[in-house]
Parts: C-alpha cells; sequence; structure tokens
C-alpha cells in the first residue's frame, strides 16, 4: 500500500512551503493547517524528486532507442530495437513503485531491450522486453540463479518479478514511501 | 593449427574477447548480459582469441572486424572454461583470425520468452565472471 500524494503543481509549491514555514500560528486550527501543509509540501517535494529519477531514466531509454533504431547497430546482424518493446519498457518504469532502484538499459540482438538491476557481478536480475507482454529475466543470486517468464499488463509490476527485483537490489527508500 | 597459427581446440584457459560496440553494453563495473547474447540469424555470439593484453593488437582487432563504422567502446574477456562451465560450447570459426563462436544456446522453437529467459541465464553467468576493458 502506498501513500496517496496530492497532485499540486510547482507553481502552487511555493504558497504551500510558505505555510508549512509559518511558525507564528496561535490558535490550534492555524497549528493544524501549519502541521498539514508542513507534511503536504514534503511529500510533494519527494514526489517530484522521484519523478525525476523516473523522468532521467525514461530518458536514457529514449536515447538507447534511437541510437538502436537501425538494424546491425552491433555491426553484426542484430534487428533494430522494436518500438514496441520501448512503449512496453516505458509503462514497465512507470508501474515500477517509488523507492525501487531504477534499472539500467542495454540492447539486445533480437531488438529487445534489456533493463538490468546490478547490484553486484553476483547479484544482477536481466529483464528482457520484446513486442509481447510476456516478460523473460534471469537472476544470479550468489550461488542461486534462475529464470522465468512473466505477463505485464501494461500497469502493474508481476509480484514474483517484483520481488525478485526487490530480492535482488533491496528496498532502497522504498519505506520513506510505504504507508 | 588454424591460419592463424592457433590450435583448432580451444583450452579452457584460453581468454576471449567480446567487442562492446554500444556504451549501453556494460557498466562502470562490469558488461551487461545483454553483451553476450547471441545473433538471432546465427544463433551463436561472436568472441576472439585474444586477452586484455597488448591491448593494442586487441583493439586493432576489434576495430577491424566488429566495429568497422562505429565507436568500439569496450571488450569483455571471458575464459573459455567460464563459457563451457555455463553450459556453453566455444569452437574455432576462422576466418578471420582469431575468431570463435560461442554456441549452444538454448532455442527452444515454440516460445520466445522462454527461449530468452534460458539464454539471459547463461548470458548473466558469463557476464559476472568477465573482465571488463574500456577503450
Amino acid at each position: 500500500m502506498y501513500r496517496i500524494v496530492p497532485n499540486i503543481s510547482r507553481s502552487g509549491l511555493p504558497t504551500l512551503q510558505a505555510l508549512a514555514a509559518g511558525s507564528s500560528a496561535i490558535s490550534p486550527e492555524a497549528r493544524k493547517v501549519h502541521r498539514i501543509a508542513k507534511e503536504v509540501a514534503e511529500s510533494v517535494e519527494q514526489s517530484h524528486a522521484l519523478f525525476g529519477e523516473k523522468a532521467s531514466a525514461l530518458s536514457q531509454l529514449a536515447e538507447l532507442a534511437a541510437e538502436c533504431s537501425e538494424p546491425s547497430w552491433d555491426e553484426e546482424s542484430a534487428n533494430a530495437i522494436d518500438p514496441a518493446a520501448v512503449l512496453t519498457a516505458q509503462r514497465l518504469v512507470r508501474a515500477l513503485p517509488d523507492g525501487i532502484s531504477l534499472p539500467e538499459f542495454a540492447p539486445e540482438p533480437d531488438g529487445s531491450i534489456s533493463l538490468d538491476w546490478i547490484q553486484s557481478r553476483n547479484h544482477l536480475l536481466s529483464l528482457s522486453i520484446g513486442p509481447t507482454d510476456r516478460l523473460a529475466y534471469a537472476w544470479l543470486d550468489g550461488t542461486d540463479r534462475g529464470h522465468a517468464v512473466v505477463r505485464f499488463d501494461g500497469c502493474n509490476i508481476p509480484p514474483l518479478l517484483l520481488n525478485g527485483i526487490i530480492g535482488i537490489v533491496g528496498l532502497g527508500n522504498a519505506g520513506l514511501r510505504a504507508a | 593449427m588454424l591460419a592463424s597459427g592457433l590450435p583448432e581446440i580451444i583450452a579452457d584457459g584460453e581468454d576471449l574477447a567480446r567487442f562492446l560496440p554500444s556504451s549501453s553494453l556494460f557498466n562502470a563495473r562490469m558488461a551487461k548480459p545483454a553483451a553476450f547474447l547471441p545473433s538471432v540469424s546465427h544463433r551463436e555470439t561472436s568472441v576472439f582469441r585474444h586477452g586484455s593484453e597488448p591491448s593494442d593488437a586487441l583493439w586493432a582487432i576489434g576495430v577491424e572486424h566488429v566495429a568497422r563504422t562505429r565507436t568500439l567502446h569496450g571488450a569483455a574477456i571471458v575464459k573459455a572454461h567460464d563459457v563451457r562451465a555455463a553450459g556453453l560450447e566455444v569452437i574455432a570459426n576462422e576466418p578471420p583470425p582469431r575468431h570463435a563462436a560461442i554456441r549452444g544456446w538454448p532455442w527452444p522453437e515454440d516460445d520466445d520468452e522462454l527461449r530468452k529467459a534460458q539464454q539471459k541465464e547463461r548470458a548473466s553467468l558469463l557476464a559476472s565472471k568477465a573482465t571488463l576493458l574500456r577503450r
């Protein structure tokens, strides 16, 4: 379960911050407004910070798609990155719960996109996104390793995959966002 | 003996260089699993029988045979025994000189995603063992 973050635009943030910063409140109502404004301002700031990370990841994904948009990007026989794979990868990044580390991206010879969560050489999860809604992935976790295929509906990260990612890279700052 | 002067059988201790034509195929620490995935058309991963030294000779091979029109960003060096330990095989495949191919990738014909998942597990093993050289 995740905290609901109010949808407040950046233009409204200064007003909110001013309310939150006010310290001369005397009445209980004014103190309550001050406390709520402070909480909301903190949530909004955190939301913007986290969105910034996802925006950066999506930008990297777009750069990769452009770099590998033609066949033989590897000077061998690689397929061009599949636009459907790019779209699914964007959806998956957006669907990742806040606080989960964002993946690194890599092109694959068949036109799929690899999303990699690399904690170390022996602790990693590598996910492949191709033209379908079925996602292939494999992991190394010390001496344990394996592979699986899951279906992604475009909105919700399959629990098996999410648990796999968390098992490899941990929760990061997810605790800040969990209710 | 092959035209390159190398023996036909690749010894377990030999170094194999997988050239990296995209900076997205590695990070600051290591080559990513995608760097080792096989070509779809040939069902093999192209490598060269060369270690990290001498580096001039290594990069000359990469520029001549791999990155003809693109920037060569680096190479991942893996031992032949690590390839075999991952359940794959590596065989000499000249020309060009020193060229070899990693073969034996799982290839179930009726399920592309299962194929990819199985290949990724093996590619991840290779990535975990490889030494990254940046150019």
